[in-house]
């Protein structure tokens, strides 16, 4: 049938992401007050009326399980196709021993789900990306171009960890495909690629005969000129969390109003799991500026230039600025933060201080106490 | 499928002396606390009792709260057996008729009761702010080995008369029941929560029906038979939050409640979460010359002005300069720059233009009259507008009388 199957890659991948990736991978870090970085790749897909998605999963996956739950939040709890959960289940090598070493080694892990994918068209993403893109226009081109892949780019070379850049020529096409590089140049790719279903068959196939793992090395890049590759440039925002400085500039890029604007547009509203929480409240003492504040958050002292997600708790005296605070966390009587991402259920006790600088956040573990 | 217990909870009431607010919608879809509406508290307080099924008996202007509701899922209330159903009069074969009084909209639904052959039905309102567990009411029922139990709070004896009066014997029992008494003998108020043996429930509703002049009434005529009729009927104490919704000023009270923890109704404590179906919004931003305090907000709300002392629901927007006091806002209200909000109610998506003046303080309008300014969902103001203390304005900017 006509129209786009969903593949959301989420298994680890070199990353920076200290603390923040010790106990998840990259695609349930929680992001921008009250969103996990997934809940950006299924709503995209949604939100282009893909009814069918496939979640390929390898390591430290709890904590996305717990959020993906049945998928009935993105309304992909469905009783023909919906949402699929796929761990390695072909998996040649010993379990557990490695990650996968590229996206057509984990292809190829559930080589017979790609068989029941009943749309002509997959499109693959990277649970990490936070954007909010216009897929169904995507397709749109795809179809309109001709082209084999059609690979989603952002309209910067922003260095991000272990990006993937094409370089493009007056109408598009891709003319080269770099990574590892120092200083990156043209497009950065945002990993978001629109391809046939019998293609990405077919190359699944000959690259797993070949011992082929790599998407970029051996399909991109070693195949650039038998396939016809078409960039389609996103000029909005679009995030890869791949380092904590990466998840920290992007977090504080949303206290700009036009990037939320952008981000959580109105006709491409961006889903979450629900978190049953009362609404957020300040005290008589309390202040709070420049600030995102989720649902449940319970404010008596200051805040300023900071994201809350939800629940989190700011006693009398303490003075927030420039923080991210995942859910949960406490900040006790007087106590001060800078730069500082707390994740979930950090409590930081009376008095204490804590300094970090926009070059280098501090992250505090989940659960800690300080 | 058979269940020990169901609820049937009556939200067909217009909720007259809600005026504007209810001019669209039934009382029990009207929003409250920020991020809730009011039904929630009844169909949480089900599910956190351990009640699965519930029929929700709707009638006056249903389309919002059967949206609302939807399948359940908010309050986990989506069962393949059981579940929440909405239940709104029907034709049958001879006939049909709009559900004439709190116990024949019950006798109506008979059917839907006997599916699930239940011991006991929880016989609930949809027009009360309170947490709640029923299990514990149906514990005492059944250990007074009652064919009704009727939740009861101590009230105040001065106000005792405007509520439906029980009198207890030394267990409880109950030997007398008044409605509005001028003279109370006793300050223990009935709050509209009743549980009833099934069996014994569906005798007594026949015969109300038969009865052709019985205004079909729970208070009126079903309670007072069963009583006049010598069964046993308990009362069960509550004591903690409970709030009637039913006026715009017990409405608004209610709202600042939930602002103050002292005042009993704490909706942080998640031991027993009040569910809600909540929009997709990211979460609220204060801008950088805002200032809040002591207010309540939600997701989806842009504030950039001054709030003090409100409640805000989701997807408000408060512009820069503007000024928003002792005000509950429900969802998608605009206040424009430099707009002054006092002592108001503003209906879903209002827009308040700029350097519009709403309601007052009460100390400013003295010696003249002073009330709650209420505008209608959907209410315009243009810019520059003023609408004084105590005045009720309808989608259209009419003023609409308090009868």
């Amino acid at each position: 049938m006509k129209g786009m199957h969903g593949i959301i890659f989420s298994y680890e991948k070199r990353n920076d992401l200290r603390e923040l990736g010790e106990i998840r991978s990259a695609s349930s870090i929680p992001f921008g007050g009250r969103y996990r970085a997934v809940d950006f790749s299924l709503s995209n897909l949604v939100n282009a009326g893909v009814t069918d998605v496939g979640v390929v999963l390898h390591g430290h996956y709890q904590s996305l399980l717990d959020h993906l739950g049945t998928g009935k939040d993105w309304d992909l709890s469905r009783k023909r196709g919906g949402l699929k959960i796929l761990p390695p289940f072909a998996y040649k090598q010993k379990w557990g021993e490695t990650a996968f070493r590229g996206k057509m080694e984990a292809l190829a892990g559930v080589r017979s789900y790609l068989d029941t994918i009943r749309q002509d068209y997959v499109v693959l993403l990277e649970g990490d990306l936070v954007v909010n893109l216009p897929l169904a226009e995507i397709f749109e081109t795809h179809i309109q171009s001709g082209a084999d892949i059609t690979v989603v780019c952002g309209n910067d070379s922003f260095a991000t960890e272990n990006g993937t850049y094409f370089e493009l020529d007056h109408d598009g096409w891709v003319t080269d495909v770099l990574y590892h590089l120092h200083n990156p140049r043209g497009y950065r790719g945002l990993e978001a690629y629109i391809i046939s279903t019998q293609l990405l068959k077919d190359l699944v196939d000959e690259c797993f005969v070949h011992d082929q793992f790599s998407w970029r090395r051996d399909v991109l890049q070693a195949r650039k000129d038998q396939l016809r590759l078409h960039a389609y440039v996103w000029n909005g925002f679009a995030a890869q969390i791949r380092s904590v400085q990466e998840y920290y500039d992007r977090s504080m890029q949303l206290l700009n109003p036009d990037i939320r604007a952008e981000l959580f547009c109105q006709e491409r509203p961006i889903r979450a799991k629900g978190a049953d929480k009362s609404s957020a409240y300040i005290g008589p003492n309390g202040a709070c500026v420049n600030s995102l504040v989720a649902d449940g958050s319970y404010i008596e002292g200051k805040v300023e230039n900071s994201i809350l997600f939800p629940g989190v708790r700011v006693e009398e005296g303490a003075v927030i600025r420039n923080c991210v605070l995942f859910k949960e966390t406490v900040i006790r009587r007087n106590a001060e933060l800078a730069y500082i991402i707390a994740d979930k259920n950090v409590e930081v006790l009376p008095d204490r201080t804590l300094m970090g600088h926009s070059s280098y956040p501090i992250v505090l573990a989940k659960g800690s106490v300080v | 499928m058979k269940k020990e217990c169901i609820a049937m909870l009556l939200a067909g009431g217009q909720g007259s002396r809600l005026y504007v607010l209810t001019g669209e919608m039934a009382k029990p879809a009207v929003a409250f606390g920020g991020k809730y509406r009011i039904i929630d508290f009844p169909l949480s307080n089900c599910t956190n009792s351990g009640i699965d099924t519930v029929g929700v008996l709707t009638q006056y202007r249903p389309l919002e709260l059967n949206s609302y509701i939807g399948s359940g899922v908010p309050w986990d209330l989506d069962n393949s057996t059981g579940g929440v159903h909405i239940l709104p009069p029907y034709m049958g074969s001879k006939g049909g008729t709009w559900y004439k009084g709190t116990a024949n909209a019950i006798y109506q639904n008979m059917g839907f009761i006997d599916l699930y052959d239940p011991d006991y039905v929880v016989v609930l309102s949809g027009d009360h702010i309170y947490k709640m567990d029923y299990s514990r009411m149906v514990e005492r029922h059944k250990a007074a080995g009652a064919a009704c139990t009727i939740s009861v709070m101590e009230v105040p004896w001065e106000e005792a008369s405007r509520f439906g009066i029980m009198s207890v014997d030394e267990n409880d029992l109950i030997t007398e029941f008044a409605e509005k008494p001028k003279e109370p003998k006793s300050n223990l108020a009935s709050m509209g929560i009743y549980v009833f043996s099934w069996q014994t429930l569906r005798k007594y509703l026949t015969e109300d029906e038969a009865d052709p002049n019985s205004e079909n009434d729970f208070g009126k005529n079903v309670i007072p038979a069963m009583l006049g009729n010598g069964e046993v009927m308990a009362a069960y104490r509550f004591s903690g939050y409970w709030k009637d919704v039913g006026t715009l000023e017990s409405l608004w009270d209610a709202n600042m409640d939930m602002l103050s923890p002292e005042s009993g109704l704490d909706l942080l404590d998640e031991s027993w979460p009040i569910y809600a179906r909540s929009v997709n919004a990211p979460p609220a931003f204060l801008g950088a010359r805002s200032r809040v305090c002591h207010s309540a907000f939600n997701r989806g709300s842009n504030i950039e002005g001054v709030v003090e002392n409100s409640v805000l629901s989701p997807q408000v927007s408060i512009g820069e300069g503007a000024r928003v006091s002792y005000s509950v806002l429900l969802p998608g209200v605009v206040v424009e720059p430099g707009a002054v909000v006092e002592y108001a109610i503003l209906g879903e998506n209002c827009r308040i233009g700029r350097n519009c003046r709403v309601g007052g303080t009460p100390e400013n309008t003295a010696p003249a009259p002073w009330g709650l300014t209420v505008l209608a969902p959907g209410c315009v103001l243009e810019e520059g507008q003023t609408v004084a203390p105590g005045i009720m304005l309808d989608r259209d900017g009419k003023e609409v009388s308090r009868k």
